[in-house]
């Protein structure tokens, strides 16, 4: 599998270990064409948060280490650059749980995000009128301290302060946890704007597979540490055995993929054997 | 009236005297807001500092450029601490940050009494430490020059740091780190090079607070436990905030001083020494994140 130019991230088999012994990825290959929004789903401990560290390079800090395969992001092979390289780059990781600067105002988070670029009072002035116009809702709470805004808000200014770096490729870890559904989709929306208008691409981590996937492009599902199945995202809308077990349209209990393709391999065995 | 002046007088001198301990536990604050650490190095800064400067009068230097000389070397001080100790230790629990501190000031302390030796240095500022006769003449208050001198030196700077962090780019990259270094990380804030600007900052503050607690009580070895009285100030001020290090020095500066005036001639004197941390324990008890501690904001 070679990257190809119109791809702005791929991802080649890469496995990664925490702490020298806790391995969190086995085999994990995925590829973001340029301008696209790619999910990626599965559940609590899949590996979703740790593919996206990965390419983020923000691995580093928590003692994780890519021990196998290559990530290449714009032409860039991944290795040991830091964050703020990335973000240099043009890649901007929106982490999980939103961590705004709580004692900061909303505004001056987002200004925080134009950290890596030398940019004069004017031109600041500018690039937040660009984002207030995506986030109009924190443009009235720009003189809060973020740390009392609402959930739906502080994901917003996350978002917003990533925008704020003028990134190619935006990563987001779960901006839908713990928000209200009409917030989800508010949000959702402001990414696919962002998407569209300003032409970032999309690596996003999702628990709530479906409006992932009514988002997205492409999809992969990752279970413990490997891809199970991937796909356009229509496609896997429709797929049973995603709907079965990401979507809950079942009458029977949550299971594992892992059960599902055995399940299947078994009833194949026995359509075989009778 | 007098025994009212006198009072007035007892408190001015307190206040003036605290502002010396905000200074000093201003340090403590930069470090602590940037990397949650409590620097158990920052009263050997302080030694180290007003040391090397009057190693450097000494060799007939003129004042300010044995000054700008100290401040360059307190700042090449920062540098090898963030190289040397810090960078090695990224990611580890604060418990070993903390006890790299410590080794740091017993490195600090050697290598100063290595290179300028251990006995008891004068340091004249031309400032004498004796009342300003203006206001003896016409107040009839008897404050001294250098304490007034300290005062108003401490504030500035205090006034000054705290502006940068309000409305610089590195001081907001400063409060960004403090909040959350991961999510600073994220958005491209270069850690290295906010934690250098904040030890050369806590050095060139510990240089100014050497040079104030050195003309008055002598560059000695001593100036190391003085400066651990900032504990008690930013327990009672909170470890992560600028005004609190200003006010709570204020607070332990009258304290200390109305305490050893009125009540201290009924415990032999000397009180001077513990009250204050008997108002940090009372602080610990009733109020531990301190008078202005930033409270953990947390939205259930």
């Amino acid at each position: 599998m070679n990257a190809k130019a119109d791809d702005i991230l791929t991802v080649e088999s890469i496995e990664v270990v925490y702490d020298n012994v806790i391995s969190a990825l086995h085999d994990v290959s995925l590829t973001v064409p340029r301008g696209k929004i790619v999910a990626l789903l599965g559940g609590n401990g899949a590996g979703k948060s740790t593919t996206l560290k990965a390419v983020s390079t923000m691995l580093q800090g928590e003692r994780g280490k890519v021990t196998r395969g290559t990530i290449t992001y714009d032409g860039v092979v991944v290795g040991d650059q830091k964050p703020s390289d990335m973000v240099r780059l043009g890649m901007v990781q929106v982490l999980e749980g939103r961590r705004c600067f709580g004692h900061l105002t909303v505004e001056e988070n987002i200004i925080a995000g134009a950290y890596s670029r030398k940019l004069s009072k004017a031109d600041i002035q500018t690039e937040l009128a660009r984002i207030y116009a995506y986030f109009k809702r924190l443009k009235d709470r720009r003189k809060s301290q973020a740390g009392y805004t609402s959930g739906g808000e502080q994901q917003m200014v996350a978002v917003a302060r990533a925008m704020m770096a003028k990134p190619k490729m935006l990563l987001l870890d779960e901006p839908s946890m713990g928000l209200a559904p009409q917030l989800v989709a508010e949000i959702f929306n402001i990414v696919r704007e962002l998407n569209q208008n300003e032409g970032v691409s999309i690596l996003l981590a999702e628990q709530n597979t479906n409006v992932a996937l009514r988002n997205a492009d492409y999809g992969y599902i990752i279970e413990t540490g490997n891809v199970m199945l991937h796909g356009a995202a229509e496609s896997l809308l429709k797929d049973d055995k995603v709907m079965e077990l990401y979507l809950g349209i079942s009458k029977e209990g949550r299971k594992n993929f892992r059960d599902v393709l055995r399940e299947e391999s078994q009833s194949h065995a026995a359509i075989h054997h009778g | 009236m007098t025994e009212f002046l006198f009072f007035f007088e007892v408190v001015l001198a307190g206040m003036l005297a605290g502002t010396m301990y905000s200074l000093v536990a201003l340090g403590f604050v930069l470090i602590y807001k940037a990397s949650s650490t409590f620097n158990f190095a920052q009263g050997a800064m302080v030694f180290f500092a007003v040391l090397a400067f009057v190693g450097l009068m000494e060799l007939g230097l003129p004042f300010g450029v044995a000054f700008v000389a100290t401040a360059l070397l307190m700042v090449a001080v920062g540098y090898c601490t963030e190289r040397l100790v810090l960078e090695p230790l990224m990611n580890q629990s604060h418990d070993t940050m903390l006890m790299a501190t410590i080794g740091l000031g017993f490195v600090l302390e050697g290598l100063a009494q290595a290179v300028w030796g251990v006995e008891v240095r004068r340091l004249d500022l031309g400032i004498g430490d004796f009342p300003i006769p203006w206001l003896v003449d016409n107040l009839g208050l008897f404050v001294s020059a250098l304490d007034v001198t300290a005062g108003v030196v401490a504030a500035a700077l205090i006034g000054t740091l705290a502006l940068l962090f309000k409305y610089t780019k590195m001081g907001l990259g400063l409060r960004a780190v403090a909040d959350d270094p991961g999510a600073a990380a994220s958005i491209g804030i270069p850690l290295k090079n906010i934690m250098l600007a904040v030890w050369s900052a806590a050095g060139i503050v510990a240089l100014v607070a050497g040079m104030l607690w050195g003309a008055r009580a002598g560059v000695q070895f001593a100036l190391v436990d003085l400066a651990l009285k900032a504990l008690p100030v930013l327990i009672i001020g909170g470890f992560s905030s600028i005004p609190g290090a200003i006010v709570g020095g204020l607070i332990i500066g009258v304290t200390e001083k109305t305490l050893e005036v009125y009540i201290g001639p009924y415990f032999g004197g000397g009180i001077e020494g513990w009250a204050p941390y008997v108002l940090a324990i009372f602080f610990l008890l009733y109020r531990p994140e301190g008078l202005f501690g930033e409270k953990i904001i947390r939205r259930v």
